[in-house]
């Protein structure tokens, strides 16, 4: 306990140290390393007139990953179905191929029937691909766009990722010498560390921190890094900052036009009031951001209105009999996140961070119908997506990754499932290496393999994951180290981005 | 008739419309009114104290205010004084204050009994173990909303609001977020130091328990040299990087001391923090009153005393079995040496003693400090010799005494340099925003319905509310650092620092103004209400109303350019003229003067009355006025057209009401609901201002 705040203020005193220079430029001997590499980013990434953005799909609560991906082969498959399928619910899916049972239970297993086969390449020289062959792997049975776009080559599987400080073993884990995350199992600590490398209270996200290296590729920095729902640390950089809009947009200043209290001129001058220059230097500083938040909310909206894109289908949650459609708020947000994509010149975007997440993950109870509902939604999202994105001619251009607190218990609870630590993941987009697994896909078995007492120890590091998606964004080695502090511990390059 | 004088003298030839309230009721006017008896007693109290500035015990009234059409220069004073000292200026205390020297009023506050913030989650707590919940963030919320608005020893409240920015706890830290009375009891230890010795907020700090989660010295444990193992360093770090000494050495006047080499001298080494971190070994939760109850168990959590959120820590040493938790090696720092001790002679609290004491003695900690509480009450930037004097009276009260806080508040408080309203670009400080909300609370006598002051909880989205919370900071580094410098040039140029500008950008810019909007409009839904009586009194005469926005907001500081774009903002908003039905010749005859648009001359001062039909203004007039709604301050028929009337009442016979007032308008709710708009829109206006968001 001890220890681990040390750690953790450590941390979080060095990063706010390092913000306070580089946003201060008054540390010329600190902030000089960093310009320079930007400098010599951003030479690179405007001889080539691209865009490129990263899409963090946040699972608030910690999705049940072991119930989305499954090894079907008769070692992991006879063990989950055993460790699974107790009473009061038995939540243990159904072997591929396996009917459905029409009168069975809304989103049962048996209603769903088996689970999806999946068939990966296993290319050779990929992390894990080699032990990965030997067995087979399917996708829940909700999730049927997932499966093909699994096929088609733009949907990869993360195998058991999560947070680490180095890799660790089982007998390393047992041992209990090595460091491991703080807080583990806890929800907002351990969505901080997968958003921003440390428990709650890091204010500077990997997502943001990306931005920064990027950000003055953009003719307007303010748009670089983009959260469609809420404030997520994820998106906070030292320099850039994240912007956030909702389904309509971004958040305007209300009162600066129309009728204000019953007048049709006080608008205007409370715009004028509050933009106008001033001889005090704070004064005349506090006004140029509201003038450039009021600006840029005007750019944004000007570029957001004008950008159109198809509106999502409504899907059909298993929890509910056929035909009864429910709207997608997922699809919804990424919806948002395509019109911005579709503004990019509007905006004079060349490289964004976007935040979409969608809640309820924390099964601890009624697992069947809550998580079924959720994976078909997230798999009906990504397929929309997807094709969104297809239409736009934007596939090559958009990378998404999942993330979540963490993955759950390898028992069921009766009906449901508890905090775990490792979990699977999915990356998606036509920049992706698809219809692969990366990272060793640990066999579903207790206080054995990969597993804790009731969990997985993760493989893959956040800081991997990261450091991949990186690297395909522009960000160097020496970069890529300042934003992943412990990404010396770990494979810098999982290989699931095309070069 | 002084009445009409005075109002005359700002108004042009305004006197009494048929929709004024008895001027009595007026404060604006009666604050104004009172000008030359307030000022005349201010400067006997001032000239009975010695007076002068410098780093003296009053102020000079007649630097306070740009003059001219302000709000008088003692009021406007009062207001700027108690702006810097409390959270926010209320009318009452601006009022109060021109009576007493600004020492006196320090010293009535120093005096002020203390209402703990503990004692509210208690209470809250009893309510909410009926309900069959706990307490959490929101109770201490509200009870810090309760004292900051309504609590009545402001200075104590503000300062352990600045004191908070400075040893910082938080609500962020994944243990203290469950801990709602131990940081409630945190922030009440601060405002009890407030006024005491440095040296005993300093041990209060260093041994409330919330501080040692917070930075890990709770449950720190000795070295082992078999293992390897060495003591958590954090609050080693941060009690003499944050609380005390600081990164460099400094002069007196806060200036970084440098070497012949020109660079900055290091204040420590870490061998220095090595050793203190040796210090802080062997404190855990308080266990009880006998030395026996602080076993192994309750050392490391277990077996909690009911009261261990909020007693100090207690040393685990040899007091139970298996309690050899302190340091018993050579501990070195700063030049100190405590010898090695043995398990019988191991000393904990005399460690401490010795450690505490080594650090407050430290040159440093004047400068260091007083530096940084000017920043939070006066001016981001102070001048070296205010730092200096501030550093001074942290040295030697006058009566050589060290640390003495009640000398530290009075030299922020009462310096020249804080007293004097300068006019260079660089003066004063961004508010912060908690600190607006707070002052528009009280600027407008908000009062809680339940008493609770509820539903304000955490203000720190930036994109819809305040972007800051108390006891919120996101690390231990506050909210903001004493050296943070914005993006901008200029700023950055001039060699000027402003940390609050670090929690101010694009999106938190768009949050408060949208909040703000939302929080001046009176809604009945809310327990919180603001009240004012006061504003749609004046809200006929917007050049009156904007006055006390110049007032209570600005303390007399709003530019003549931005009061003339409000005053037209609010004057933009009509109010409906009053309709009566009642005949305007009642009591009296009319004789016509002009058409609308025309002017007329009277000979002597006279009772006009503009308008058409049954619906008319009125107006004493002397001298030439003009027939126009500019004129009479509102239309009282739109869309027709109106004439002035010389009313001279009938000859009095018996009964001597010439002019009574009229009855209730037939169309007062629309009358009340664009003079609840016009406040609406002077308070807005004033607040979204940079020259309002600017403490000056």
């Amino acid at each position: 306990m001890t220890l681990l705040k040390t750690s953790r203020l450590d941390a979080s005193r060095r990063r706010f140290l390092r913000t306070a220079s580089v946003v201060s430029g008054s540390v010329g001997a600190a902030a000089a390393p960093f310009a320079l590499n930007l400098a010599s980013l951003n030479t690179a990434v405007a001889q080539t007139a691209d865009y490129k953005a990263i899409v963090c799909l946040f699972l608030y609560g910690g999705n049940d990953a072991s119930h989305m991906v499954l090894r079907t082969d008769a070692l992991s498959f006879n063990e989950y179905t055993r460790l699974r399928s107790v009473a009061p619910e038995s939540i243990a899916l159904k072997a591929p191929g396996t009917p459905v049972v029409a009168n069975a239970a809304l989103a049962s297993p048996d209603r769903l029937g088996g689970v999806r086969a999946i068939a990966p390449k296993f290319s050779a020289g990929l992390t894990g691909s080699a032990e990965n062959s030997a067995y087979t792997y399917a996708l829940h049975p909700s999730m049927a766009e997932a499966q093909g776009l699994f096929a088609a080559g733009r949907l990869a599987i993360l195998a058991n990722a999560g947070p680490l400080v180095q890799p660790l073993s089982r007998a390393e884990y047992v041992a209990g010498v090595l460091p491991r995350p703080k807080a583990l199992g806890s929800h907002n600590d351990q969505q901080s560390t997968w958003q921003a490398l440390g428990p709650e209270g890091v204010k500077i996200g990997w997502g943001g921190h990306l931005g920064d290296l990027v950000a003055s590729s953009n003719t307007n920095t303010v748009f670089t890094s983009i959260s469609v729902s809420g404030n997520a640390v994820f998106s906070a950089g030292e320099t850039v900052f994240q912007y956030q809009v909702g389904g309509g947009g971004a958040t305007q200043v209300g009162g600066l036009s129309g009728t204000l209290f019953g007048s049709n001129t006080a608008a205007a001058t409370l715009k004028n009031i509050v933009t106008s220059t001033n001889a005090h230097l704070f004064a005349n500083e506090y006004g140029a951001i509201v003038k450039r938040s009021v600006d840029a909310q005007a750019t944004f909206q000007t570029a957001f209105a004008a950008s159109t894109v198809a509106a999502p289908s409504r899907y059909q949650p298993p929890s509910m009999n056929l035909g009864n459609t429910q709207d997608n708020g997922l699809a919804q947000q990424l919806q948002t996140v395509a019109r911005i994509i579709a503004a990019r010149a509007g905006l004079g975007a060349r490289r964004q961070v976007f935040f979409v997440s969608m809640g309820g993950f924390d099964t601890h109870d009624n697992q069947n119908p809550n998580q079924g509902d959720l994976l078909a939604r997230i798999s009906h999202a990504l397929n929309y997506f997807d094709t969104t994105l297809g239409t736009l001619g934007m596939r090559d251009n958009v990378t998404l990754f999942t993330a979540s607190d963490f993955g759950r218990t390898l028992t069921s609870n009766g009906d449901g499932t508890d905090h775990g630590w490792g979990g699977h993941h999915f990356v998606m987009g036509g920049a992706v290496n698809g219809t692969e697994i990366y990272g060793r896909f640990p066999q579903f078995v207790q206080k054995a393999g990969d597993s804790t007492d009731n969990a997985y120890i993760p493989g893959v590091s956040v800081d991997t994951i990261g450091s991949t998606l990186g690297k395909w964004f522009g960000a160097s080695n020496t970069q890529l180290d300042t934003v992943f502090p412990n990404l010396k511990n770990f494979t810098r390059d999982l290989g699931f981005m095309k070069a | 008739m002084q009445k009409v004088q005075e109002s005359a003298t700002h108004h042009g030839a305004h006197a009494s419309a048929y929709s004024h309230p008895p001027v009595d009721a007026r404060l604006g006017l009666k604050t104004r009114l009172a000008r030359g008896t307030v000022g005349l007693a201010l400067l006997m109290v001032l000239a009975a104290c010695g007076g002068g500035g410098g780093a003296g015990d009053g102020s000079d009234p007649n630097t306070a205010s740009p003059g001219g059409s302000g709000p008088t220069n003692a009021a406007a004073a009062s207001a700027r004084f108690l702006t810097q000292a409390t959270y926010g200026p209320t009318s009452a205390e601006i009022t109060r204050l021109s009576t007493m020297s600004y020492a006196a009023w320090l010293d009535e506050q120093f005096a002020k009994p203390q209402s703990l913030h503990k004692d509210y989650l208690n209470q809250a707590s009893g309510d909410a173990a009926a309900m069959n919940s706990q307490v959490n963030q929101d109770n201490f919320f509200n009870s810090y909303w309760s004292q900051a608005v309504a609590g009545d020893d402001q200075l104590r409240q503000r300062a352990a609001f600045a004191l908070s920015q400075i040893f910082v706890i938080s609500f962020t830290d994944p243990t203290l977020r469950s801990q709602a009375r131990g940081v409630a009891s945190y922030y009440d230890m601060l405002g009890t130091y407030a006024f005491g010795n440095f040296r005993d907020l300093l041990e209060a700090v260093a041994l409330h328990p919330m501080m040692g989660i917070y930075l890990s010295h709770l449950k720190n444990q000795k070295e082992d040299l078999a293992t390897g193992r060495v003591p958590d360093l954090n609050f080693a770090r941060e009690i003499t990087q944050l609380f005390t000494v600081g990164q460099y050495k400094l002069n007196v006047d806060g200036s970084v001391a440098t070497g012949a080499d020109g660079k900055a001298l290091a204040a420590y080494t870490s061998a220095d923090l090595e050793g203190l971190s040796q210090v802080f070994t062997g404190w855990s939760w308080y266990a009880g009153t006998a030395s026996t109850e602080r076993t192994n168990r309750r050392f490391f959590g277990n077996d909690g005393n009911l009261e261990r959120d909020w007693r100090p820590m207690q040393d685990y040493n040899q007091f139970a079995a298996n309690t050899n938790f302190h340091s018993i090696g050579a501990k070195s720092f700063f030049g100190v040496t405590i010898p090695a001790q043995t398990l019988t002679t191991a000393d904990t609290k005399g460690d401490l003693k010795i450690a505490l004491d080594t650090l407050f003695n430290h040159p440093n900690v004047g400068p260091f400090i007083g530096k940084q509480l000017i920043q939070r009450m006066v001016t981001s930037n102070p001048s070296p010799a205010y730092v200096g004097r501030v550093a001074a009276a942290f040295n030697d009260n006058g009566a050589g005494k060290r640390g003495d806080m009640k000398a530290v508040w009075k030299a922020v408080l009462l310096d020249s340099e804080a007293r004097t309203v300068s006019t260079a670009s660089s003066a004063g400080k961004v508010r912060e925003p908690v600190i607006r909300l707070a002052n528009f609370m009280r600027a407008f006598n908000a009062r809680s319905t339940s008493g609770r002051f509820m539903g304000i909880g955490n203000t720190d989205d930036p994109s819809s509310r305040l972007n800051q919370t108390v006891m919120f900071a996101p690390t231990v580094f506050n909210f903001y650092r004493p050296g943070y410098v914005p993006s901008s040039k200029p700023i950055a140029d001039a060699g000027l620092v402003a940390p609050e500008f670090q929690i101010v950008h694009d999106v938190s810019v768009a949050g408060y103004m949208n909040y703000m909007r939302a929080a001046v409009q009176v809604d009945t839904s809310r327990d919180i209400q603001q009240d004012y009586t006061t504003e749609i009194g004046l809200a006929d005469i917007p050049a009156d109303l904007v006055e006390r926005m110049n007032l209570l907001l600005f303390a007399g500081t709003m530019p003549d350019a931005l009061r003339a774009q409000i005053v037209a903002a609010v004057t933009s908003r009509a109010i409906p003229a009053a309709v009566y039905s009642s005949s305007p010749t009642a009591g009296g005859t009319l004789a016509k003067l002009t058409d609308e648009g025309g002017s007329f001359t009277l000979a002597a001062t006279g009772t006009v009355r503009y308008g058409a039909g049954t619906s008319f203004v009125e107006l004493s007039v002397t001298g030439t006025g003009q027939c126009t709604n500019e004129f009479f301050g509102s239309d009282p028929l739109v869309g027709t057209g109106k004439a002035c009337f010389l009313f001279t009442p009938a000859p009095a016979t018996g009964a001597p009401a010439a002019s009574a007032p009229p009855p209730t308008p037939s169309n007062q709710a629309a009358i009340d609901n664009a003079k609840r708009d016009r406040v609406y829109l002077a308070v807005f206006l004033s607040m979204a201002a940079p020259d309002y968001l600017i403490q000056k």
